[in-house]
């Protein structure tokens, strides 16, 4: 009976077949777990995808009433708190590894030529995904949502020429009201994910295009030259994507799923307080990811140098990343080979969490 | 019957142009509503009104002892019209002045509260810091603290909901 139907399908468009090919692609074989970040993050956002969904079952994108909407999720839907809860420590477990996945990506130098354009739209995939973070936070419509709408489109309100119609625009006016929440929760739930999911498939498709080349380790045995694009074409040895890959795939994917549905049905999604624009004693707090950046606002002082950290640092850098392919443009891969880009590397890495764990700092009390 | 693209290299040329011209067509077409959509709100004048605070002779305060009061301004925003709470802090100088601060802090917005034991208002977002009379005295705002646009008349408030001396129009 199997049989007949899997006949039925290959007569017709050759699944089989197909489903062979896109299984059978050779992984190289000895970084295997540490491949398994790329899929791990496709896994996160299809969870992402699946949450969202059934949470706009409830959600209201309007203040006040989207915290009333929030609360009502949590406390009084059947699941409701898991499902939030999912969808929270999904979204910060997707940021943190991201970042793990272009460390690894970074140091060893997987982006040098011909990967370059992959380079570029994990970047692009990355870029959006924090702007996702971002208005996740700002729909709860909670006091930080308030504030962090406020703060964030005034931050963007320091962009050379065009940053007081960016703030307009992203506001949807010239308060922050009904319309600025409806423009977040479009640009959130439909126009994001929908580049996301334009540029997973670019990403993949890329991966296939070029090759899966892998960390330095992978060609000990290889006589060529660093210089030889042929050498990273050939690992010492390689194991086929289904089911080798996928097997270690899984396995980081439960584990990590694991780690958030304990996140979710133990600590939960915290609502905060109902938004108080009167509020004298409020101190409004970023999501992690953000504190860095956050931390950068507080050293520049004075009307000339506010640009830095509102745009310049943060467009720089981010500008930096996107073009670091044609930056770094040596043909070594191992990061023993390249100390300045490990160093580099490393310091940027370690300059990110020190403003993150300050930025983290309690803040000044209301009353001191 | 008309030639094949494989058989006429003008043929093949001139599909190509007006499969160009075709997606430029409906490419433009749509954007121009679209860009129309996005870039509305830069069309929209801000919906400026005066509310009264409060009476005048009400504002006994202490010189250099900020009082906050809260003001909330009636505005059409999109298709509704809405209450924005604001905070009025109220400020009497030695000489006897009154002035109108907002509490946005000029950094980037967030609400500032006075700590009487510091005589200072603070802003709990990046630590800015500013004295009774809204002048900068730490942190890092680029400017003294925004003042309400107000008048007094027959012994009443009003707070327009707009700054004085703003010309980004930043905070409210």
């Amino acid at each position: 009976m199997f049989k007949e139907i899997q006949n039925w399908f290959d007569e017709r468009i050759e699944l089989t077949k197909t489903i062979e090919e896109f299984n059978g692609e050779r992984i190289p074989r000895r970084g295997g777990w540490a491949y398994t970040f790329g899929s791990l993050l496709a896994f996160l956002f299809t969870v992402q995808v699946v949450t969202g969904i059934f949470l706009l079952f409830y959600y209201v994108p309007y203040f006040p009433i989207a915290r009333n909407a929030t609360y009502f999720i949590k406390y009084h839907v059947v699941f409701g708190n898991v499902l939030l809860g999912i969808h929270l420590w999904g979204a910060f477990t997707m940021i943190f590894f991201i970042l793990i996945h272009m460390a690894r990506v970074y140091f060893s130098g997987a982006y040098k030529k011909p990967r370059e354009l992959q380079w570029i739209a994990g970047m692009v995939l990355f870029s959006i995904v924090v702007i996702l973070g971002l208005t996740g936070y700002m729909l709860v419509g909670n006091e930080n949502s308030w504030w962090t709408i406020n703060v964030l489109t005034n931050v963007a309100s320091h962009t050379p020429f065009i940053g007081g119609f960016i703030r307009i625009i992203a506001r949807g006016g010239t308060e922050t009201s009904v319309l600025t929440m409806q423009h977040i929760f479009a640009v959130h739930v439909w126009l994001l994910p929908g580049i996301v999911m334009l540029f997973i498939p670019i990403h993949l498709f890329l991966i296939r295009k070029t090759g899966h080349q892998g960390m330095a380790l992978e060609y000990k045995n290889s006589k060529l030259s660093d210089d030889d694009p042929n050498k990273w074409r050939h690992p010492d040895a390689t194991v086929p994507f289904f089911p080798d890959q996928f097997y270690k795939d899984m396995i980081v994917a439960l584990g990590v799923f694991a780690i958030v549905y304990i996140l979710a049905v133990v600590i939960g999604a915290p609502i905060g307080p109902m938004y108080r624009p009167l509020a004298l004693n409020f101190a409004p707090e970023g999501d992690w990811y953000f504190l860095a950046n956050e931390e950068l606002l507080k050293y520049f002082p004075g009307h000339g140098l506010i640009i830095f950290p509102t745009f310049l640092i943060p467009s720089i850098g981010f500008g930096l990343l996107f073009v670091l392919p044609f930056i770094d443009r040596t043909h070594e891969r191992s990061p023993f080979k390249r100390p300045a880009a490990t160093v580099l590397g490393i310091l940027f890495l370690l300059v990110l969490v020190y403003l993150t764990l300050m930025g983290g700092e309690p803040k000044a009390p209301a009353t001191v | 019957m008309a030639k094949s693209s494989e058989e006429s290299s003008s043929r093949r040329t001139f599909m190509m142009v007006i499969i160009g011209l075709i997606s430029s067509i409906i490419g433009v077409a749509l954007t121009i509503p679209v860009l129309g959509v996005v870039l509305s709100p830069l069309f929209r004048k801000r919906d400026i009104v005066w509310t009264k605070l409060g009476k005048f002779s009400d504002l006994e305060i202490k010189p250099l002892a900020p009082k906050f009061i809260p003001v909330y301004f009636k505005v059409k925003e999109g298709w509704s019209v809405n209450t924005l709470p604001r905070q009025v802090i109220v400020v009497k100088t030695i000489g006897g002045k009154f002035l109108f601060f907002s509490n946005q802090c000029t950094h980037l917005g967030c609400p500032i509260h006075w700590v009487p034991a510091r005589q200072k208002f603070l802003c709990p977002c990046h630590g800015g810091m500013f004295n009774a009379l809204g002048e900068v005295v730490g942190g890092p705002p680029p400017r003294p603290l925004y003042k309400w646009v107000h008048k007094i008349e027959n012994d009443a408030v009003y707070i327009q909901n707009k700054f004085i001396d703003n010309p980004k129009d930043r905070g409210i």
